[in-house]
């Protein structure tokens, strides 16, 4: 409203001037007037209200089109003019007499592709430990221009050739300001990180990277905000904590599977460092894989994804490690209820290498191997390592692994899993530019079922990939960057087999699949005048499978016709689709804007499981095939994005649809275990979600966190299911809520508390019973006709700082944690066919003649405190 | 207790997480004609049963019989075999005396409420029941006993065990009170909800007890049903459970149930 009132009184005073006679006595006499003016880190608007009361002028002027927030240290005794002289070259405005009104503009942008320019690039890193800073903000205030760091904390912006004060800011870190002259400059930035203050922080009022990004659909989970968040058995958790964003929506406590905007639970990419994670599990899924401590960066894509980035539907978890500090060592670590975390960074040579370790080790074990004699192995760790070496000013090379494993065993069987993940990548800055970024990426996911361990009788399925990628990044100029790059992958599938050293065991034998992908993708994203923003982009996928395999050729019945047979290396499939991209904003000005987005995508790999369980089970994956189409997904996203600096506030909402085709369902009671003829278990068909997802979020100051609300649809249509009627998904939770905060009570003790509620999932509940053999059965209805409660939780976690951080090089804290507060009991299964054998005892009943069978209910966790201690050697 | 499930069982129960309590909860009955078919020809020569019921509203209810049908065996000979609801309103139809013999295929046809149902099914051959295994467990008071189940035979099979006590001095109760059925599916396939299948209740009886086997080869149509009715019977509630959905069946116009043609082979043992 008060834009709009300064706005028409511009006018107004624009056109009485018009009307009016030109007084240049006055004009003269006002502009030549001597005045004193001493102001000190003020802004621009206050230094001009200063002036405007030492002189009898009014400044008038669109405040969207001036950096009037910027701030100046200017003393002089000079005229009026002299001084509007020096305000027109620091802040690149000018300056109008009419009448008694002076109207202030921008100096008109330098557009001219035939002006000289240079280019100002480099990396942004933090001052302490060398890390990257990911989506740091670069920006010419002057010009109201910027750019923001990419995912390697490269930065190139392409300036008019005269001097500009270039501003660096980043959340939770110092701005920095540096002044350019004419010369292209390359070199590093160092943010310094702000020491928490108990009083609320002015947070920094450059452009916020994330508005001024032609990007939606994209969220930025900290990896500090994670560690703050209460978390079960104080295991901090990323995975776990993506279930506060609004649109991805957990499967259920016990759980590391997730729903993004209305996609099954395989349509999630998670990548780390460039190479995909398939089981994101430890304990069946209760805690996962990854944890903050070595993460710098988590991005999360739900919808607009960039076009370097697919191979899924729903979305692509772009989870980045810390390099490792490179300028002095550090360990740190913590002791939990269940685990055993330590981690080691430090400099191989200061500023120029460095290397991370990082490792968690289970220690539950103990507690029951007493009790439980048969008991052999019950452990999971992970270990993370990363190797950085800066090779010259232009070339920086980094090797990162992750291994990850689960082992339980009691006496002669038993279960594991275990993700192995290694990348290698060079970053090149080919010229001031141009940066090239080129990645060598292998991961594989293994689970065995040990049946019988004497016999080394296990079932085991297999998904592994390679990748190689070089991904280009070209910086036009500061509005128009282009990427392009290609990428090839080759990926190997076991779904699942049978080995054993025992001779009377002859188990079926399920094809062992291969594919290799081809990938050339290219996009371009360009600023468009002041306001209009404009990203497109496009990926082309080819997909072919290849030798040693054999596959099956149904009827309409899905009876087998024919088993075909194909060498190694044989190609006998192929599959070519085309992803386009495309995103429009508008940015109503540096803190709001609009954006719209379209993306399709396509998604080659299938998760095959009826499962309903939270839990880790012994699912198999598949490659696109001669009976497998690629499944594919168009969504249409809307938003609103506004940030209130002063307040670190920011707000975002945003609407999509989303069709999905080729979706995979099941045939009643599919087998899809050791079963080679799996793929006559599938069922095809298509799905659609749609939703709106409203954020409030603040990042910095006393009070951290965010506050979500989602009220989504997701639905699916299957021929075979229901004569084709339209069906609840599983993840079809209409309304969701998301309440994440943490306050700092004082320097060394800070609270957090999380609050989750959804709508309860749906679920297929019978509609009557009948008995077979005197077994009572249920008889269902429709798919999905029912809905577990509705599902809410509070956590809240208190940490106490146990030193003076400040003082000492040495710092530790002791974090209390108290999931599900209120013990609420959030239902996982109801079961219609157990009897109660005692107090909470269930089984099935073996005597069918007595009719004493309960309904009940299935819950995990209710109130779970937790303690654990943190520290930290610097 | 199964191996494989005490793993997860020690997982879940590591720090208390799990709970299962009774959940005061109703269906939402759907009261349909739905037609519920329970057939099991067998190779003795007896009476055979077509048992044909509506579904109930909740668990533990009686059965609805549907009454009135008419119900019909024929076989691969195109000798057809009318039966009839003894007593009447009962919903369960007799032959007179008939065996269904190996290698001949049979048809089942209903005729209920304008609807004509109709099923087929074929004989397998039998199998040898091996001695049967039990062993003495220790309870307060007298001596009990309880079943050693494990798979036999290199086909899928499952078997009934009837136990009448009745005649013990156990038995303080009704005689129909000192009887029980217990069933042991043995379908030699390999499926994780089998395998992490919910722990189930033993049973115990006293000594000069009476167990009656019937062993029940399956053909493979009938395999694929008892597979799906016991991922919603007996499988079902494990850790690691699967879609829910209706049990298949071999019956055409949407009935649900079976009608399955088997070969049984019996004994008798008084337990000592």
């Amino acid at each position: 409203m008060e834009i709009k009132a300064k706005q028409f009184f511009l006018i107004v005073g624009i056109l009485i001037s018009a009307l009016s006679p030109f007084d240049s006595f006055s004009q003269n006499q006002d502009a030549n007037q001597v005045i004193e003016v001493d102001v000190n880190d003020e802004s621009l608007k206050r230094l001009l209200e200063i002036i405007e009361e030492k002189v009898a002028v009014s400044f008038s002027y669109n405040p969207n089109k001036l950096p009037l927030s910027e701030k100046i240290t200017y003393s002089a005794k000079k005229s009026l003019s002299e001084i509007l002289d020096d305000l027109s070259d620091k802040f690149s405005i000018e300056f109008d007499f009419v009448e008694k009104q002076i109207i202030v503009k921008p100096k008109k942008k330098v557009n001219d592709k035939r002006t000289s320019t240079y280019t100002i690039s480099g990396y942004i890193k933090d001052s302490k430990n060398g890390e990257v800073l990911i989506g740091a903000t670069v920006s010419i205030p002057s010009l109201n221009i910027g750019t923001s760091s990419n995912v390697y904390g490269f930065f190139s912006l392409t300036v008019p050739a005269q001097e500009h004060d270039v501003k660096f800011s980043f959340i939770g870190y110092g701005d920095i300001s540096k002044t350019y002259d004419h010369s292209t400059a390359e070199e590093v930035i160092e943010l310094k990180e702000t020491i928490p203050m108990l009083e609320e922080v002015v947070i920094s009022s450059g452009p916020n990277p994330e508005i001024g990004e032609i990007q939606l659909s994209k969220s930025i989970l900290r990896p500090e905000a994670v560690s703050e968040m209460p978390a079960l058995f104080g295991e901090m958790d990323v995975v776990k904590s993506m279930e506060f964003m609004p649109g991805v929506k957990a499967h259920s406590d016990g759980s590391t599977f997730f729903y993004v905007r209305g996609g099954n639970r395989d349509q999630n990419l998670i990548m780390l460092d460039d190479a995909p994670i398939f089981n994101s599990s430890h304990m069946l899924g209760v805690f996962s894989t990854i944890i903050p401590d070595a993460i710098n960066s988590i991005d999360i894509y739900s919808g607009d994804m960039p076009a370097s980035m697919g191979g899924r539907l729903s979305s692509v978890i772009d989870i980045r490690t810390k390099k490792g500090n490179d300028k002095r060592t550090q360990v740190w670590g913590n002791v939990g209820l269940i685990s055993t975390k330590l981690g080691v960074e430090g400099p191989i040579r200061k500023d120029q290498s460095s290397f991370l370790v990082s490792g968690r080790l289970s220690r539950i074990k103990w507690i029951f191997e007493r009790e439980n004699p048969d008991l052999k192995q019950l452990y999971f760790y992970d270990l993370t390592a990363k190797l950085n070496f800066k090779l010259s000013s232009r070339d920086k090379i980094y090797f990162s692994t992750y291994s990850g494993r689960d082992n339980y065993f009691v006496d002669n069987s038993g279960i594991e899993w275990a993700n192995l993940a290694g990348t290698f990548r060079w970053s090149h800055i080919v010229n001031y530019r141009l940066f090239l970024n080129t990645t060598i990426a292998a991961s594989s996911y293994d689970y065995y079922l040990h049946t019988d361990v004497e016999n080394n009788t296990k079932w085991k399925s297999h998904i592994a990939n390679l990748n190689i990628k070089g991904d280009f990044t070209y910086f036009v100029n500061p509005d128009n960057v282009v990427t392009f790059g290609l990428a090839i992958n080759g990926h190997n599938f076991n779904p699942g087999n049978l080995t054993t050293d025992d001779p009377n065991v002859q188990p079926p034998l399920v094809s062992i699949k291969n594919a290799f992908e081809g990938v050339f993708y290219g996009q371009q994203e360009v600023k468009l005048g002041e306001h209009w923003g404009l990203k497109y982009g496009l990926r082309l996928t080819t997909w072919t499978n290849q030798g040693n395999a054999f596959e099956f050729q149904f009827d309409e019945n899905k009876n087998v016709t024919d088993t075909l047979f194909y060498e190694a290396g044989e190609d006998y499939n192929e599959y070519r689709n085309a992803e386009p991209r495309l995103g429009i904003s508008y940015f109503i000005n540096s803190q709001s804007a609009i954006k719209l987005s379209y993306a399709r995508t396509v998604q080659n790999l299938h998760l095959i499981t009826n499962s309903i369980s939270p839990f880790t089970s012994l699912e198999v994956w598949l490659p696109s095939s001669i009976n497998i189409k690629p499944q594919i997904a168009n969504q249409v996203s809307l938003g609103y994005q506004q940030s209130w600096p002063n307040s670190g506030l920011t707000f975002n909402v945003e609407a999509y649809a989303k069709r999905m085709f080729n979706q995979i369902d099941y045939e009643p009671h599919a087998e899809t275990l050791l079963n080679p003829l799996v793929e006559r278990e599938l069922l095809f068909g298509d799905a659609e979600a749609y939703g709106t997802e409203v954020t409030l979020k603040k990042e910095v100051g006393r009070l951290r966190g965010w506050a979500g609300y989602t009220y989504s649809k997701a639905t699916r249509t299957f021929d075979e299911i229901d004569n084709g009627e339209t069906f609840n998904a599983f993840y079809d939770r209409p309304h969701e809520v998301n309440i994440v905060s943490a306050y700092d009570i004082t320097e060394r003790i800070t609270l957090g508390a999380n609050w989750i509620y959804y709508t309860g999932s749906p679920y297929s509940a019978p509609v009557g019973f009948y008995k077979f053999n005197d077994q009572e059965t249920p008889v269902y209805g429709k798919k999905n006709n029912a809905r577990l409660p509705d599902y809410h939780r509070l956590d809240v976690s208190a940490t106490f700082t146990l030193n003076k951080p400040q003082n000492t090089k040495f710092h530790h804290d002791l974090t209390l944690s108290l999931y599900n507060l209120y013990g609420r009991k959030n239902t996982l299964f109801i079961n219609y066919n157990k009897t109660e054998v005692g107090e909470n005892e269930f089984k099935i009943p073996a005597n069918l003649l007595e009719d004493n069978r309960v309904t009940s209910q299935y819950y995990l966790f209710r109130f779970t405190p937790s303690l654990t201690y943190n520290f930290r050697i610097l | 207790m199964n191996k494989r499930l005490l793993i997860i069982l020690i997982l879940l129960a590591t720090f208390g997480w799990s709970c299962e309590e009774v959940l005061d909860e109703t269906i939402e009955f759907e009261n349909t004609d739905l037609l519920v078919v329970e057939g099991v020809l067998t190779n003795r020569r007896v009476a055979q049963k077509i048992k044909l019921t509506h579904p109930y509203a909740s668990q533990n209810q009686p059965e609805i019989p549907a009454t009135g049908a008419v119900v019909i065996i024929a076989d691969s000979d195109q000798n057809f075999t009318l039966l009839r609801e003894r007593p009447r309103g009962s919903g369960e139809y007799f032959t007179d005396s008939l065996r269904a013999v190996f290698g001949k295929a049979y048809a089942l046809i209903i005729r209920y409420k304008g609807k004509e149902y109709r099923a087929f099914d074929a004989a397998p051959p039998g199998q040898l029941l091996p001695p049967l295994k039990y062993e003495p467990v220790e309870v307060d008071g007298p001596q009990k006993f309880k079943i050693t189940f494990e798979d036999s035979g290199v086909n899928p099979n499952y078997i009934n065990y009837h136990i009448d006590w009745s005649g013990t001095q156990e038995c303080v109760g009704q005689p129909e009170e000192c009887r029980a059925k217990l069933v042991y599916y043995d379908l030699k396939n390999i499926d994780v909800q089998k395998i992490y299948a919910p722990e189930k209740e033993e049973f115990y009886f006293p000594a000069q007890s009476m167990v009656i086997r019937r062993r029940y080869s399956i053909s493979p149509a009938y395999q694929e049903f008892l597979r799906s009715f016991l991922s919603e019977t007996e499988w079902r509630g494990g850790v690691f459970d699967i879609q829910k959905d209706q049990v298949p069946t071999n019956l055409s116009e949407g009935a649900v149930g079976f009608f399955a043609v088997t070969t049984v082979v019996t004994d008798t043992t008084i337990v000592e």
